[in-house]
């Protein structure tokens, strides 16, 4: 490099160019936060569904599945299952339910986690109002995810 | 300034508009260099520089854009193994570019010619 | 080696390099799972192996920091450390945590894991790299400060460089944004986003601080070239790093429900992304061109300019390719993904890593530099490692273009798991590749033990 460009100024524009763009980002954090009700379905954030992403947690979905497109992407995105299950949330219990214990020869296989009725209405609410989340340009591009 | 410092300014300018003909300004880049070029003298460092500039441009033409729209017509718009080859063999070429031109431009910094004989004749 | 507290960082490299090998022995677990969907189901499923695989990348990654900055600190700081008893204390408190938690992952259910820590007092699992029980995250917090405190005490009272100075920011803030990882709100949307403050602040911002200082020592050190050239690169490229990645973090909330403006900072400052990563690589290439000396570990050399290509193709080409909100749009959450996230590992952090040991090791062991046969054999290690690691992404980012068309793109999208099995041939392709990288790393192991002729010096003693 130059030397009419010192380490002196590479120090200010490395000091200066951080802090200012940090306050740029917690600003916009700040928005963000603010308008997310519009999108982001609070609304229909219930008790349940707050009991859904426990079981959610708990039962490490994400190692798996993405949600939102974040997560594993060894089984399919479930952002918008319900969507993809009829808005059914009982086809959803049902598929989490019948998961066979020693799996499906040579075949990928969800796991069965033996939750209860109570868990299996949680997740699947939860699931319903992760779909109802208004992202961008209504992100998955189709139903399949 | 005297010649020799012209000619290193010159060399490293040839370089750098090489590697910007392959990233932020395609063909501005490459125009830049021509007018370079018609500024060197023959057995320089600036020329060797210009012509090491003009011939990575060149070959980097049609290794990205000749083949890969040689790819695209033959394999079909429509099926997806023409993008899965153009995909990988897009990138991975043209960062082999950009690490090529980026190793020019720390040698021009030094006005040292490249060790092998790349691209220079 | 001129203190003899360096010298701590010794047993956190091999212990990073041990639970290197458990990572990438439950990596070729997993790639055969992708293809045999049974295998070890359901003993081992795939989210146990999953979480097994990054969260030991991400112990052994910060095992392999701590160690670099017991081994440069003191050096650059010109004293010991400040208290070399709690170094190797928090070592084994972090060995022990750590081993508990993989334990943990392996043998009991994820929930009974939840239930026995007591998640439901502070719910902080199951998130996507954060799957660690709450008291292993409060232990990782009571590591992480220790340690902090510890390296800051030495540097803020020894002799300040801008190597250790950002050394220590950079340190500082792994452990500050990792805090965000205890906040788990039930709003879907809110929790993705503060999850990146971890996530991506991380990867994207402190820990380039990280890496661009180790890169920067280990360069003064193997090529002699003038520290006040290297500490003017230095700054300039992590000035870029936090200029580009902090608003640059917009590229994670394209699709997630936040403001559509993230659309556009997200594309543009992201792009820029790529910068800091090809000026370190420019960097490497003008010290190693302009070097002052032939350092005998030629080893040591060769991973510093691998971890500049490397961390440029994977963290910048790779990250480049699906950064705009238009193409993202289409490959968020595919195998692209994943090509990306392998190769940005590898190349910016797992080589950095193993650049600092390779430079270290032998000092640590009383030589200059490794014998001749031994060196040998870690370059064949190196491009055994590297290459397969390219094949891997590349077959991956194959797999992800195909995945993109015909689930996402064609006209009549397919179900994931029809596509899942007509991508069967790039996974069987990335299993061997990742076999290769396997018996690279044990190449790269068995090249500590190895006898040979030592190197012979020139003149001019290099440290």
């Amino acid at each position: 490099m130059r030397e009419t460009f010192t380490k002196g100024m590479a120090r200010n524009i490395y000091y200066g160019g951080g802090i200012f763009f940090l306050l740029v980002l917690i600003g916009l954090s700040v928005d963000t936060v603010r308008s997310l009700p519009k999108t982001d379905n609070s609304q229909n954030l219930t008790e349940t569904v707050a009991a859904g992403k426990r079981v959610w947690e708990v039962n490490n979905c994400i190692g798996c599945h993405s949600l939102l497109g974040e997560g594993a992407y060894f089984a399919p995105e479930l952002g918008n299952v319900y969507t993809r299950f009829g808005e059914s949330t009982e086809n959803i219990k049902a598929f989490i339910k019948y998961r066979p214990v020693d799996g499906i020869p040579g075949r990928r296989s969800m796991p069965q986690f033996n939750l209860t009725e109570e868990e299996l209405e949680a997740i699947a609410q939860f699931l319903k109002y992760t779909d109802g989340i208004k992202t961008a340009r209504n992100w998955p591009p189709n139903i399949q995810g | 300034m005297n010649t020799d410092d012209l000619q290193l300014k010159r060399a490293t300018s040839s370089a750098l508009l090489s590697l910007l003909n392959l990233t932020a300004l395609p063909v501005i880049g490459f125009i830049g260099l021509l007018y370079v070029y018609s500024k060197t003298k023959p057995n320089t460092i600036d020329r060797y520089y210009a012509v090491v500039g003009i011939k990575t441009s060149l070959l980097a033409g049609i290794a990205l854009l000749l083949v890969t729209l040689l790819v695209i017509l033959l394999g079909g718009f429509e099926s997806p193994l023409t993008w899965v080859y153009v995909t990988s063999y897009f990138v991975i070429v043209h960062a082999s570019f950009i690490l090529f031109a980026t190793w020019t431009l720390t040698r021009s910094w030094t006005g040292e010619k490249l060790k092998r004989q790349i691209l220079s004749k | 080696m001129k203190y003899e507290s360096q010298g701590i960082a010794k047993m956190y490299f091999i212990a990073a390099i041990a639970l290197f090998v458990g990572q990438i022995l439950f990596g070729v677990t997993m790639g055969l799972q992708y293809v045999m969907g049974d295998f070890l189901f359901p003993e081992i499923p795939f989210n146990a192996a999953r979480m097994v695989h990054t969260n030991l990348l991400i112990v052994w990654l910060l095992f392999g920091f701590m160690g670099s900055a017991y081994f440069l600190v003191p050096e650059e700081a010109e004293r010991e450390l400040y208290a070399p008893w709690l170094a190797k204390l928090m070592f084994w408190i972090f060995l022990v945590a750590g081993g508990l938690t993989i334990l943990g992952y392996l043998l009991v259910p994820y929930a009974r894991l939840a239930e026995l820590t007591m998640n439901d007092l502070l719910p902080t699992m199951g998130r996507e790299f954060l799957e660690q029980p709450t008291i292993t995250k409060i232990g990782i917090v009571i590591v992480a400060l220790a340690f902090v405190f510890n390296i800051g005490m030495t540097v803020l009272t020894g002799r300040k460089t801008v190597i250790n100075l950002v050394l220590l920011t950079g340190l500082v803030g792994l452990a500050v944004f990792f805090l965000f990882s205890f906040y788990n709100p039930d709003n879907l949307v809110l929790d993705k986003y503060f999850w990146w403050f971890v996530v991506h602040l991380w990867v994207e911002g402190v820990w380039e601080l990280i890496m661009a200082s180790l890169l920067a020592y280990v360069l003064i050190k193997v090529t002699g070239v003038d520290r006040e050239v290297i500490e003017k690169w230095l700054y300039i490229i992590i000035a870029m790093a936090l200029i580009s990645g902090l608003v640059g973090m917009g590229h994670h909330f394209f699709w997630i429900g936040a403001p559509a403006y993230w659309q556009w900072l997200g594309s543009v400052f992201s792009a820029l992304e790529p910068i800091p990563f090809f000026m370190m690589t420019l960097f490497a290439f003008s010290v190693v061109n302009k070097r002052r000396r032939d350092h005998p570990n030629k080893a040591a050399v060769l991973w510093a300019l691998g971890t500049a290509v490397m961390a440029f193709l994977g963290a910048g080409v790779w990250g480049f390719l699906h950064t705009l909100a238009p193409i993202n749009y289409y490959t968020h959450g595919t195998q692209i993904t994943a090509a990306h996230g392998h190769m940005a590992f590898y190349g910016a952090y797992v080589m950095v890593v193993l650049t600092m040991i390779s430079y270290s090791m032998p000092l640590m062991r009383g030589k200059k530099a490794a014998n001749v046969t031994a060196q040998k054999l870690e370059i064949r290690s190196f491009w055994m490692m590297t290459l397969s690691m390219v094949a891997i992404t590349l077959l991956l980012t194959a797999a992800g273009t195909m995945q993109v068309y015909l689930q996402r793109y064609s006209a009549e999208p397919l179900p994931f798991m029809i596509v899942q099995d007509k991508l069967a041939i790039f996974y069987w392709l990335r299993e061997v590749a990742g076999l290769i990288f396997l018996s690279g790393l044990f190449l790269y192991i068995y090249s500590f033990f190895a006898k040979g002729k030592e190197v012979e010096f020139i003149a001019e003693q290099a440290e």
